[in-house]
């Protein structure tokens, strides 16, 4: 679900020493590996590159993350640049409630990912009740009509099906969390054509 | 007061509730369509769901949707603006059964109002005038030359399960009954499946004169005075005013006084909007009442000084009208508005598309309702409005004078606007004279189409 959009590219000016290239090479790194959140220390800077949380919000063709540079880095003389990705599995801290969801057009463009988008407004489940086993996990392999996920709208389960046959490689979101109409279920990459 | 409520609809009228809301300290979401994504309300609202693609029988109108995002957004209550869902019983039922307050009258005023002839016999034997007419189906040949004889010529035949026209006859003189008649079932029977009819008086001429009542759900009822909208192109308002230069004081407080005697009867209870038609005579008779706010609510606020769609939340959220009102309603100048469509002033052909300048005009006593914006997309899947222009001034004269700079000041482009319709109706002389009536408008472009 889609809380109040943030404000497009907002970057305080790079601090000296910063260039332009290095970091559109850092953001082709992000896409390329599907990442949420980045952050690179170096002598001289520290950046964090972090992904706008809302794809409903698509003002612009293509999202710009939100880019923080540390004016001043607090350690200086690093041999080599230590980075920390973190993947989308992992939930950034801090945004009470609002659920993280990585923009699934980025995704798609790049990885060639069949998404499966919700159809209707409601709350998303893994697996069909509390104890049971989710229907499906990153890694299974699901025909087309195969049930997904449950999704649940004014008390009444409806059972979501797979509209592609492939491998699930991306769940966008978590158990428990409310989704909107057309909102980025899970992440099929399709079997090939024979 | 609630915390948190959500609107459905979108547009102008959304936006408007979303600052009522805002001003009472209420958190907003907003839901839309997938045409709607980049839409003002989407933007300043608290929270937003997408809830379906454009097309609205998949989206607004959507009862599962709403109710769905309702319920993950955990609000309160709903507001449903005008048109969409805003008449649907059923709807305001599932509301209550969701236990979300619907903020509007009770599913069975809204279901009474919504069957027109229903609606009739509530009002008339609550004291209200009707038009005379058959008391229901005409059943015969011999019936009909009764009821003609006894409401007296002309008198109009009309398809009892239907409207737009089809199915309707004049009847002038008594020898042109019956094969009138004859023909009106045979039309109504092609195309509405049924040959039922009724008669009633002709209004020839006839003025559309609305009130706009308010009531809280401690059975307490007002009324804050007429609205004129008499001119319509095929039966939809283009431009109204408060108040009427057909009324006076002495009318409108009898009026006024029956209409909220009615609707205490009934205990109705939210805003609502009486409509009557004004005969040359002066009579006025109710036809219908809309158990909504009005798209056409700026004009009673800018003369009032009430702002109906925050009272509006404060009667739901139980609050009395003696809290709500700061006392008797006071009437203080005139009031104008112009509904500015995305169509072509002649053809009224509707215009789509992006608008590539979009300059709103100001100054004393002028208001506008927009959720327009430069650069916005027009999408072609809701109606056609996209600003309504209210100018309000110390009498009439000064609120035309107003309107008439404001029509100049505003600039749309990228788009075909009604705002050249709005400067001629405002340069003639017969709408500056105030004589015109609900025929003047289709007359007067038939006139200019020639």
């Amino acid at each position: 679900m889609a809380k109040k959009p943030t404000p497009k590219a907002s970057s305080s000016s790079p601090a000296h020493g910063v260039d332009l290239p290095e970091i559109e090479k850092l953001l082709d790194f992000m896409r390329k590996h599907g990442l949420e959140e980045f952050e690179y220390e170096r002598q001289g800077f520290r950046i964090r590159l972090k992904k706008p949380s809302s794809p409903a919000y698509a003002f612009s063709p293509g999202q710009m993350p939100e880019i923080v540079v540390a004016s001043a880095p607090a350690h200086a003389s690093h041999a080599s640049p230590a980075a920390s990705a973190v993947g989308s599995s992992a939930a950034p801290s801090g945004a009470a409630g609002a659920a993280q969801h990585a923009p699934a057009a980025e995704t798609t463009r790049h990885e060639d990912l069949h998404i499966v988008k919700s159809p209707i407004v409601g709350t998303f489940y893994v697996a069909a009740g509390p104890d049971a086993d989710p229907f499906v996990s990153v890694g299974s392999k699901v025909e087309t009509g195969q049930v997904l996920c449950i999704i649940e709208a004014m008390k009444l389960m409806n059972e979501i099906e797979s509209d592609a046959a492939g491998e699930i490689v991306r769940i966008f979101v978590e158990n428990g969390h409310p989704v909107e109409y057309g909102e980025a279920l899970f992440g099929i990459r399709p079997h090939r054509k024979k | 007061m609630f915390r948190k409520i959500l609107i459905a609809n979108r547009g102008e009228i959304a936006l408007r509730i979303l600052s009522a809301c805002r001003e009472l300290g209420v958190k907003t979401v907003a839901v839309y369509s997938e045409a709607d994504r980049n839409s003002l309300h989407v933007r300043f609202a608290d929270e937003a769901i997408c809830i379906g693609p454009p097309r609205s029988s998949e989206s607004y109108l959507n009862i599962p949707q709403v109710i769905s995002a309702a319920e993950i957004a955990n609000v309160d209550a709903i507001h449903p603006g005008y048109g969409f869902l805003s008449e649907n019983a059923n709807f305001a039922e599932v509301c209550e059964a969701s236990h979300i307050t619907f903020i509007g009258p009770a599913p069975d005023a809204i279901r009474l109002m919504g069957e027109k002839d229903k609606a009739r016999e509530a009002m008339a034997a609550a004291g209200l005038p009707i038009i005379p007419g058959s008391a229901g189906v005409v059943p015969d040949e011999d019936a009909a030359k009764k009821i003609a004889a006894e409401i007296g010529y002309p008198v109009m035949i009309k398809a009892a399960e239907g409207g737009g026209g089809r199915g309707m006859r004049i009847v002038r003189h008594a020898r042109e009954l019956i094969p009138l008649f004859q023909t009106a079932k045979a039309e109504a029977q092609q195309a509405f499946g049924s040959p039922n009819v009724y008669i009633e008086k002709l209004i020839e001429h006839p003025r559309h004169i609305e009130f706009q009542v308010l009531g809280d759900k401690h059975g307490n009822v007002v009324h804050l005075g007429e609205r004129e909208c008499s001119l319509q192109r095929r039966h939809q308002k283009v431009l109204e005013e408060s108040p009427s230069v057909a009324m006076d004081a002495a009318t409108r407080k009898r009026i006024g006084k029956q209409v909220v005697d009615a609707l205490k009867k009934l205990g109705y209870s939210s805003a609502g909007t009486v409509e009557f038609l004004r005969e040359e005579s002066g009579n006025l008779f109710f036809i219908e009442m809309n158990a909504r706010i009005q798209v056409e609510h700026p004009v009673t606020e800018m003369v009032t000084g009430v702002d109906l769609v925050k009272s509006q939340i404060r009667v739901a959220a139980g609050e009395k009208l003696t809290d709500i009102l700061p006392g008797p309603i006071e009437f203080r100048g005139h009031a104008i508005e112009c509904r500015v469509n995305a169509e072509d002033p002649e053809t009224f052909v509707p215009s789509a598309g992006r608008i590539t300048a979009f300059r709103v005009p100001g100054g004393p006593g002028i208001r506008v309702d927009t959720a327009s914006y430069s650069d916005a997309v027009i999408p072609p899947y809701y109606d056609s409005l996209i600003a309504k222009i209210i100018a309000h001034g110390n009498d009439r004269a000064e609120a035309i004078a107003r309107m008439n700079c404001a029509l100049e000041g505003f600039i749309v482009e990228g788009i075909k606007t009604t705002i050249p319709l709005h400067k001629k109706i405002l340069a003639d002389k017969d709408f500056i004279t105030g004589k015109f009536d609900t025929h003047f408008l289709d007359r007067a472009l038939a006139v200019a189409a020639k």
